[in-house]
């Protein structure tokens, strides 16, 4: 096995020397026009895309000079058992997948962290792990596209898909793509038998193989979908692209502006006052208010949704947000050295969760920003180069935006809006308490638009949910119009239902083809990752007619599993199972057993 | 007479294997005695490659049993795959490595590795340790790849088709490095060709197949002895070629009919005066014609007319 290992070493040597020589030329080079530690999430993602399919052209090719029938017999026609052969092979490919993706990027790690006053945290070292696990994932991915049976071989590219949809953070991302890389070895190792074109024997085998041929051809059916919606939208009576949307429908309020968004929410109040607000909504200014902190920012997330520092322009400062510190972190714009750290307070103490830079406000003085690090708002003097805590939302709250409104400024939480008073932030640095609170009436995942004017006597507060409306996990859409009194007191003056745009069959597409299927994705796409209350929804249960169908699609793929089954050289327990499983499981189950064991041609 | 079935390297049952409409194994029994070296012949697409691919179970049979070595094929440990030998026809080594690297790592893997019947072998051949193996011509890569298989001192070496594409001259040294080699005493050979001046050199047993089926297995000699060329002068027309017994091919030529049979005696002569022959002349024909006679009687023709040897 040594011996082959190294020949595949030996064998790659030129072509992995030069990757490694090209990685860090072109990380070299960023790195010196650019923070690479502080680039936002699409770059991140460029980097992975780039390394997952170098690992996967590199799996494709190097099974693929063995796959000729003559060649795979030489190779496997010796006293060592498949599985060795397989070790050897692909520790060599993980082996330069690991020295041309991993290497450069522990080497400009180092670089940066040791001749640059840049952050480099913990989160910024595990990278190069995690980019060489997505290139081992795509290596695998490819080896067995190259060697398992052409019918399902394909399946392995769900492993990729799983990784770029996944949403766990830091180390549990690292766990995910761990997860991945265990099961396509475990694909590898049984696709790498002396006969190619067998299906597996084994149960676990066939388990292992299953799951991910289903999951591919599930992932085919919703792309069929995807393609039928082009059509839809380019036949014209797409109601997202009509040239007037579906009256009473949450696409028409989507597509409104404020104000005639606030006038629609009224048109369902019966209060007396209705009349009044409309008028005064004609003369005030609306406010639109938007989310400053739109991702939960977790600590030791391996990438950034966007930079995470802020530039004291005053003091000609950069100031970057250290995780491991949870300090920022500055250094001279001009001269790049190092500027001291920058906590909470007087002492420079600890943030209690990841900071983020949102912009500044009405009254503050030039260069001061303010700053949103979990439930707390804070306010960076750029005079003292001090941050100090300024409002402190209850501990279960994720503070989420800040909008000055008039002479106040209310502030979005993912379960309230709270007004404070411009003034008393102005004057000092004290914490100030909210003057008033509005809890949201929906679910932050739901939210999709939140319009307010202010009133003689308080606010005129709507709230529209309908941002999944279009999805089965989306609240059936809705408007609630709050009148926000300055007494403290807060009554909802108008509900108004909104009608689904998309019929049943389209907003369930990923569920009723199979809903096991469906349960497993977001399992999958969840696993190991905490829950995150900014996408968490109100989903109304799922319509009798859609069970209906789903149950007609489980029951004929039942009876197609019976049909299909009835040649298949399989043992009766076996069969049973594949009748359950296509029972169960539904349409992609029936692919699977169709493309695992029909006849050859 | 019948052979214990230990003392069988390979046997067959009833094998069969199907690609979709098109059946590359029809029910082949075949049994081959341990300590010979047996020749399989057979025209493009006989199913000489499937069998050796189910033999050593890179394939599977859509139905019948294949052992070799006493192991059911499907079902091959590595130690037994360390007794099968087996060289194809492209000669596939990786071409990246050099020579001694695939020797050294030829010789860690096999555990009765013989260093004498490497170098015996590889000295027919001027193939340098240092050189890659994509650098040596086709005859040096058959030659080097027919050293790796001797030196791994195997109970049965198969060789499919392991000349072709070689010039006369490789081809002759591939032969003797075979035949001279001290290896070839303790194993069985299963010897795949075209090339019947090769098989009537080294077989001892010759195995025909045709479309899957087994046409004959015997010695060369006696399967040349079944094949028989008459000369005739007969006027006109001569018989219709549909009445003549064991007829393999006709032609006319000079005036004279020559006709190639298959195990016909003297009374032939007889059936050809009967039908007018004035002169009537038996000779013997050479393996190679023998065997394309055989193989080249059924081409282009219905299945219907078929007829067992």
């Amino acid at each position: 096995m040594r011996d082959l290992f190294v020949a595949e070493l030996r064998r790659f040597r030129i072509c992995g020397l030069a990757a490694v020589l090209a990685q860090f030329v072109v990380l070299g080079f960023l790195a010196r026009m650019v923070d690479l530690a502080q680039q936002p999430l699409l770059v991140y993602r460029v980097f992975g895309a780039v390394y997952a399919v170098a690992g996967l052209l590199l799996g494709l090719y190097q099974m693929g000079s063995y796959r000729r029938p003559n060649a795979w017999l030489n190779l496997l026609h010796r006293p060592l058992p498949a599985w060795r052969i397989a070790l050897a092979l692909c520790g060599a490919g993980i082996v330069w997948l690991a020295l041309a993706v991993a290497l450069p990027l522990v080497i400009i790690a180092a670089l940066q962290h040791g001749m640059t006053a840049r952050v480099v945290d913990l989160r910024h070292w595990l990278l190069p792990l995690a980019a060489w696990q997505l290139a081992a994932a795509g290596y695998l991915a490819g080896g067995y596209a190259m060697l398992a049976n052409r019918r399902w071989s394909a399946c392995g590219l769900v492993f990729l898909v799983w990784l770029l949809l996944a949403d766990a953070s830091g180390g549990a991302a690292l766990a995910v793509q761990g997860l991945a890389l265990v099961w396509l070895a475990l694909l590898v190792g049984i696709a790498f038998k002396p006969d190619l074109a067998a299906p597996p024997r084994r149960a676990v085998a066939t388990l292992a193989t299953a799951v991910p041929v289903q999951m591919g051809a599930y992932l085919l059916l919703l792309l069929l979908g995807f393609g039928i919606e082009m059509l839809w939208i380019a036949q014209g009576s797409h109601p997202n692209n009509t040239a007037t949307p579906p009256v009473g429908g949450h696409n028409e309020v989507e597509r409104m502006a404020p104000a005639a968004r606030l006038l629609a929410a009224l048109s369902a109040s019966r209060d007396a006052q209705a009349p009044l607000w409309r008028e005064q909504i004609a003369l005030s200014k609306v406010y639109a208010l938007g989310v400053d902190v739109p991702w939960r920012l977790e600590r030791n997330a391996l990438t950034n949704h966007r930079p995470m520092g802020f530039e004291d322009a005053q003091r000609r400062v950069e100031w970057i947000f250290s995780h491991d510190r949870m300090r920022y972190e500055g250094h001279d714009l001009g001269t790049g050295k190092r500027h001291g750290e920058l906590g909470v307070g007087s002492d420079d103490g600890a943030f209690p969760a990841p900071a983020m830079a949102a912009g500044t406000l009405p009254g503050l003085a030039e260069g001061d920003a303010v700053l949103i690090a979990g439930n707390t708002l804070y306010h960076y003097l750029s005079e003292t180069a001090q941050v100090w805590p300024r409002l402190r939302l209850p501990t279960a709250e994720l503070l989420l935006a800040t909008t000055p409104v008039g002479e106040a400024l209310v502030v979005q939480s993912d379960h309230a809006l709270y007004l404070v008073d411009n003034g008393a932030l102005a004057a000092n640095e004290a914490l100030v308490q909210p003057r008033l609170r509005l809890a949201i009436p929906g679910r932050q995942g739901d939210l999709r638009n939140i319009d307010l004017i202010e009133l003689v006597d308080g606010y005129l507060v709507s709230f529209l949910f309908s941002n999944q409306s279009h999805e089965l996990t989306g609240v059936a859409p809705y408007q609630s119009t709050w009148w926000w009194r300055d007494d403290g007191h807060a009554t909802e003056v108008a509900h108004r239902a909104l009608r689904f745009d998309y019929p049943a069959v389209y907003r369930y597409k990923a569920w009723w083809p199979s809903p096991a299927l469906y349960a497993l994705r977001v399992g999958a796409i969840g696993l190991f990752a905490a829950p995150d209350p900014l996408v968490a929804t109100t989903p109304p249960p799922v319509p009798r007619s859609m069970w209906l169908l789903a149950g007609l699609l489980m029951l004929l793929s039942a009876l197609g599993a019976g049909w299909l089954l009835r040649r298949a050289a399989l043992s009766w327990p076996a069969r049973a199972a594949w009748v359950i499983a296509c029972g169960a499981i539904g349409l992609p189950a029936l692919v699977s057993l169709y493309l695992l064991y029909r006849e050859p041609t | 007479m019948n052979t214990p079935a230990s003392d069988l390297v390979i046997e067959t049952r009833a094998l069969s294997k199907r690609y979709g409409r098109k059946l590359a194994l029809d029910a082949l029994d075949l049994a081959m005695a341990r300590g010979q070296i047996h020749a399989i012949v057979g025209a493009n697409g006989a199913g000489k490659s499937t069998l050796f691919r189910i033999l050593l179970g890179f394939l599977p049979p859509s139905s019948g049993d294949a052992r070799i070595l006493g192991c059911d094929s499907r079902a091959l440990a590595p130690a037994d795959r360390g007794r099968i030998g087996f060289v194809n026809e492209e000669h596939t080594l990786p071409g990246w490595m050099r020579v001694e690297a695939v020797a050294a790592m030829q010789r860690h893997h096999y555990p009765r590795w013989n260093e004498r019947a490497y170098a015996e072998v590889i000295g027919h051949y001027h193939v340098l340790p240092e050189q890659k193996v994509g650098q040596l011509s086709r005859g040096e890569r058959a030659g080097f790849n027919l050293a790796l298989a001797l030196a791994q001192t195997p109970e049965l070496l198969v060789l499919d088709e392991p000349t072709l594409g070689l010039d006369v001259v490789a081809k002759r040294a591939f032969l003797e490095s075979l035949l001279y080699s001290n290896a070839m005493e303790s194993c069985t050979v299963v010897y795949c060709s075209h090339q019947m001046e090769e098989v009537e050199r080294v077989a001892d047993n010759l195995i025909v197949l045709e479309r899957g089926r087994l046409l004959s297995q015997s010695a060369p000699d006696d399967f040349r002895r079944r094949v028989s060329h008459w000369v005739a002068d007969v006027p006109f027309q001569g018989p219709a070629p549909a009445s003549i017994p064991g007829l393999l091919e006709t032609r006319r030529l000079d005036g004279l009919h020559h006709y190639l049979v298959l195990d016909q005696d003297a009374g032939f002569a007889d059936f050809l005066r009967a039908h007018g022959a004035r002169s009537v002349q038996s000779m013997a024909v050479s393996l190679d014609r023998a065997v394309n006679a055989v193989l080249a009687r059924n081409h282009a023709a219905p299945a219907a007319t078929e007829n067992a040897v």
